[in-house]
């Protein structure tokens, strides 16, 4: 059996709040294999996201040990963890988070130029067009549709071809119809680049498309 | 019944305190303290001289002659009058020790003198002491610069024309030296007495003889005035009395703080571009405020009405700390001010120029926050469902666009009003009005030139991020360039002109210039004088005229000033010389000159650019009073005269045979190589000892250093300016530091290590320091152009220590600014930031 992508072996979290700190993951442990595609369920304030987070390096675990591809991030500063993001691993938001001020091709081209890809934006508009939008690359974020923007955000992740892909409730801030038709198109770029995806998520249509589900309760696995 | 809702509104919502608030209070509290700061000096200066006014003119009052002294009449006129009257000639001569030579003014003063005040001396003995003559030698005093010069030390002898005279003591202070205004030399003071046998004071010698007079308590100066000048027309006499001791100076200090407070305003109008932003911030942090308001049934005019008033209060109370700051701190650094001003002042609360600045404030705040506080109204309330505000109108209804006119016209006018020269206001405020109007437009190309070079820079990450940054709205570009740019403006302006004016004066002056120019040359000694000069192969020119000196006390039978105005060619005496014939370059631009031959009644050549100023045609009838006569002639002829080259240059030229009867010098100017300098001077001044030689370049450095004072003045009024700027940077700066931090957050979850985010947002302040800097350089240049072009009428070329020093400081303003917040931003972690954005 290969190594998993994921070992976490009791991840803490907490932060602080103003009432005190706040313990917000006590002693998650599980692993995630290549390939796998893992959905991330539980009621609101449960920790997903907060796991998710730690899991990409975004958030430092405050105890307990993150490896993801044989590599431990809780040794890992901020810098290191942002050069080990790089190629591989792409990471979805629920707001999306396009830089305001990049075109459409630019938000795409940029996880592409900061690894130094010559032909950035040639891959970057393949990328868009993969998406469904060859014909919006010169466009700024306000000028498009949350829909538009979500799957500009999909191309953005996807197109250095990360190992792993991240996705924080990718379709909650999108309608019914265009929601859908993200997961498709994220379900599709995994199957693609197989790529082992991340979801979090507490549509339980959508946990039931991943290979499994890890419920959360108050910072535990349930 | 709206607005006391809006009332209860704005208290509710003042409840927050003053954050979000700062940056307004900080732009207008320093705007207005900087304007009243120069007017509460400028009070305390023009309070000094009217209480010093008797001890700054030496009496109380003056009546000047110039080249004789008063008659036994006009003497009894005074001695009537006054309960004692001093006596005191003032003209320039040479002091000579050895072989040194130095250009002094010469003071001669009676027994009465000082009337007013006290003269203090080093060592400190009295002036009759210091004056009086011992084994024949009378004693003198002068100022440290001029013994220092020659090498003298109290007890030590020197020469002034062919008398020798005993350095008994330094000034330490004169009382009535402000009242003697610009000098070329610094001063000798000796007895009026003691002149006599010196060969000085020869008729036709250049001197002015003023009297004094000590009046009984409850004289009424202006009655005397309208007395002496009745009594005393036609006679060449210039009135001045305690009511303003030193007219020179207070003229100065009223033109030069007009003009600071004009730069103030410039640093006023920066502020309102921080205020304007400030508003616009918070009005936008509101806007979800005003549109519940809206879905709840305000009407616009309480939204609009409860935020003027909450922006009304809040401008108020930085207008007051802008005011107490304005009046406590001059008067805090008084004692320092007053170390350094060469004039009494009488530092205190001066009422006037608080108003003045408040009245600036206030203008200054409604004019800049109507703009978007009016926009406020168009906040709907289906803004709580979508985002209605970028769908907003983008101009203000026109009733706001007239107020906001209305205001700008309205600053315009109180500013001419108060400063009184309206020429002064239009051009400088024009000045700031078109900078800020060429910024406002920079900022735009700049904004569209980094969108497209965004798309040039691909493949350079950093760079096109930092582009990409700059083109959107979010980074403040225009904020930047503006409140930046305005003091990099007049900066840059400011030092353009300087520049430009001391290379004129120092650079190309002295290249076409004469060295020396010798004055008070008698007529028997020209032939001498002349042979000397003309057997001197390292002479190249000698130019010589008479010269008399004379004021033009009527144009067409009327006084002067009906037909002229407030010419300068009007104020005080000017030289008046005569000519058979016109030199071989003169050129007449209308009439003719006057055949060589003519005897018939006075005519003049007059310059022809001043005389289109003064209106005068030919055929004009003009008076002008020499050395107490009236002579009148008719305008025959204009002529060129260049005054750039520092030659020899009359306004007023006539017929020898109406001048030469009154006593008068020549005047010549001498264009030597320099190693003959030396030799000349001491052979003419050997050989004839009443002549005054005036080194051209020691006249530059005197004048170049009078211009690097105004300039420095100038620049600390640019400096609060580009103070005033670094507030409005620091507050683009932090309102754009919650964009930074989420870029920040997104580029690090991308991949991008904080050393590259960094290295981009440096790169995107520096490019805007950049381009505020150049944007600024070329504004100033423009500004410097126009007035080295109109003004001053000199060549202008660009002044690059200046231009690169504007261009550097608007990086390193710019980067600093940025700094702070950059740093903040990228220390904030990922999960955090993009958290709250969920």
């Amino acid at each position: 059996m290969s190594d998993p992508v994921f070992h976490l072996s009791n991840v803490m979290l907490s932060l602080k709040g103003n009432a005190g700190p706040v313990d917000i993951l006590r002693g998650i442990s599980f692993d995630v294999q290549p390939g796998e595609t893992i959905a991330l369920t539980g009621p609101s304030g449960s920790g997903k996201s907060s796991l998710l987070m730690v899991m990409g390096g975004l958030e430092e675990a405050t105890g307990g040990t993150v490896t993801a591809l044989g590599q431990n991030l809780t040794d890992m500063n901020e810098d290191a963890l942002a050069r080990f993001r790089l190629g591989r691993m792409g990471i979805v938001f629920q707001s999306f988070h396009l830089i305001p001020t990049m075109t459409a091709l630019e938000n795409v081209a940029t996880p592409l130029e900061l690894a130094g890809v010559h032909d950035a934006f040639e891959q970057a508009e393949a990328a868009l067009k993969t998406v469904g939008l060859g014909h919006r690359t010169g466009h700024y974020p306000s000028q498009m549709s949350g829909g538009e923007q979500q799957r500009v955000a999909l191309a953005r992740a996807c197109a250095p071809r990360p190992a792993i892909l991240l996705a924080d409730e990718p379709t909650g801030n999108l309608d019914s119809v265009n929601g859908a038709a993200i997961m498709d198109l994220l379900f599709d770029l995994r199957d693609q680049y197989g790529a082992t995806l991340v979801l979090v998520t507490h549509d339980p249509a959508l946990a039931v498309r991943c290979d499994r589900s890890v419920e959360l309760a108050d910072g535990q696995v349930a | 019944m709206s607005f006391r809702l809006a009332t209860r509104f704005a208290q509710r919502e003042m409840r927050g305190g003053l954050r979000g608030f700062r940056l307004l209070l900080a732009c207008l509290a320093l705007g207005v303290a900087a304007i009243a700061a120069v007017g509460s000096v400028r009070s305390a200066i023009e309070a000094g001289l009217t209480r010093e006014g008797a001890a700054l003119l030496g009496g109380d009052a003056e009546l000047d002659f110039t080249y004789r002294f008063a008659s036994a009449e006009e003497r009894a006129w005074m001695e009537e009058r006054a309960a004692k009257v001093s006596e005191i000639v003032e003209f320039r001569s040479m002091a000579v020790v050895g072989e040194d030579r130095a250009l002094t003014q010469i003071k001669g003063v009676d027994d009465a003198y000082p009337l007013v005040g006290n003269m203090v001396l080093d060592p400190a003995i009295p002036l009759d002491q210091a004056l009086a003559t011992v084994n024949g030698v009378p004693g003198a005093v002068m100022e440290r610069a001029l013994s220092d010069r020659l090498g003298l030390s109290p007890g030590d002898s020197f020469t002034l024309g062919t008398k020798s005279f005993r350095l008994s003591a330094l000034i330490l202070r004169e009382p009535d030296s402000a009242a003697s205004g610009f000098a070329l030399g610094p001063r000798t003071l000796l007895r009026l007495d003691a002149l006599e046998g010196s060969g000085l004071l020869a008729p036709g010698t250049l001197y002015n003889s003023k009297y004094r007079l000590d009046l009984p308590p409850d004289t009424d100066l202006a009655q005397l005035e309208t007395a002496a000048e009745t009594d005393f027309e036609n006679a060449g006499m210039r009135w001045t009395d305690a009511r303003n001791g030193a007219p020179g100076v207070a003229q100065f200090v009223r033109r030069l703080s007009a003009f600071l407070v004009l730069v103030g305003l410039s640093g006023l109008a920066v502020g309102g571009v921080g205020v304007s932003a400030a508003v616009r911030a918070y009005l936008h942090g509101k806007t979800e405020v005003i549109a519940t308001l809206r879905a709840l049934g305000a009407n616009r005019a309480t939204i609009f009405q409860t935020y003027f008033i909450q922006i009304g209060t809040l401008s108020l109370l930085g207008i007051a700390i802008g005011l107490a700051l304005g009046a406590i701190v001059p008067l805090l650094l008084s004692p320092l001010i007053e170390a350094r001003l060469p004039v009494p002042a009488t530092f205190a609360i001066y009422p006037a120029p608080l108003i003045e600045a408040a009245i600036y404030g206030i203008l200054t705040a409604l004019a800049f926050t109507l703009w978007p506080l009016a926009r406020s109204e168009n906040v709907r309330a289906a803004t709580l469902f979508r985002d209605a505000w970028s769908g907003a109108r983008r101009l203000p209804a026109p009733h706001y666009l007239i107020a906001i006119t209305l205001l700008a016209i309205a600053l315009v006018s109180i500013a001419g009003w108060f400063n009184g020269s309206w020429r002064l206001t239009l051009w400088t405020l024009g000045g700031i009005a078109g900078a800020l109007l060429i910024l406002a437009l920079a900022a735009a190309l700049i904004r569209f030139i980094a969108r497209r070079a965004s798309h040039v820079a691909r493949g350079y990450p950093r760079l096109r991020w930092a582009l990409a940054a700059i083109s959107g709205t979010g980074e403040g570009a225009g904020a930047v360039v503006l409140s930046l740019g305005l003091g990099l403006s007049v900066l840059a302006a400011v030092g353009q002109i300087d520049g430009n004016l001391r290379q004129a004066i120092s650079g190309n002056l002295p290249d076409v210039a004469p060295s020396y120019f010798f004055v008070d040359i008698q007529k028997d000694q020209m032939p001498g004088y002349t042979e000397r000069l003309e057997n001197d192969p390292a002479v190249s020119r000698i130019d010589s005229a008479p010269m008399l000196r004379g004021v033009i006390t009527q144009i067409n039978g009327r006084p002067a000033a009906e037909t002229a105005g407030d010419h300068w060619v009007l104020r005080g005496d000017r030289g008046v010389t005569y000519a058979a014939a016109p030199d071989a370059d003169t050129k007449i631009t209308a009439g003719e000159w006057w055949p060589e031959d003519y005897t018939g009644p006075p005519l003049i050549s007059f310059a022809a650019e001043e005389a289109e100023e003064m209106n005068l045609s030919l055929g004009d009838t003009m008076t002008v009073n020499i050395l107490g006569r009236d002579i009148t002639g008719t305008v025959s002829s204009f002529r060129e005269v260049d005054f750039s080259t520092a030659g020899i240059g009359f306004i007023l030229a006539m017929n020898p045979a109406a001048l030469q009867g009154a006593p008068h010098t020549f005047i010549s100017t001498v264009y030597a190589e320099d190693r003959a300098e030396a030799a000349i001077l001491r052979d003419l001044a050997s050989a004839y000892p009443n002549i005054t030689a005036i080194r051209v370049r020691d006249a530059i450095d005197r004048v170049s250093s009078v211009l690097a004072s105004l300039a420095a003045a100038t620049s600390y009024g640019a400096l609060a300016t580009l103070l005033t700027g670094f507030i409005v940077l620091i507050g683009a700066a932090a309102a754009g530091a919650e964009a930074r931090t989420f870029e920040a957050a997104i580029l690090k979850t991308l991949g991008a290590p904080r050393r590259q985010i960094a290295l981009s947002f440096m790169l995107r302040a520096a490019l805007l320091g950049l381009f505020a800097g150049t944007v600024a350089l070329f504004a100033g240049a423009l500004g410097g152009w126009a007035v080295s072009h109109y003004v001053m009428e000199t060549d202008f070329t660009l002044i690059w220590s200046s231009a690169l020093m504007i261009i550097a400081g608007g990086i390193v303003a710019t980067v600093l600014a940025g700094l702070g917040f950059a740093l903040k931003s990228l220390n904030a972690r990922p999960a955090q930031v993009l958290r709250s954005r969920e």
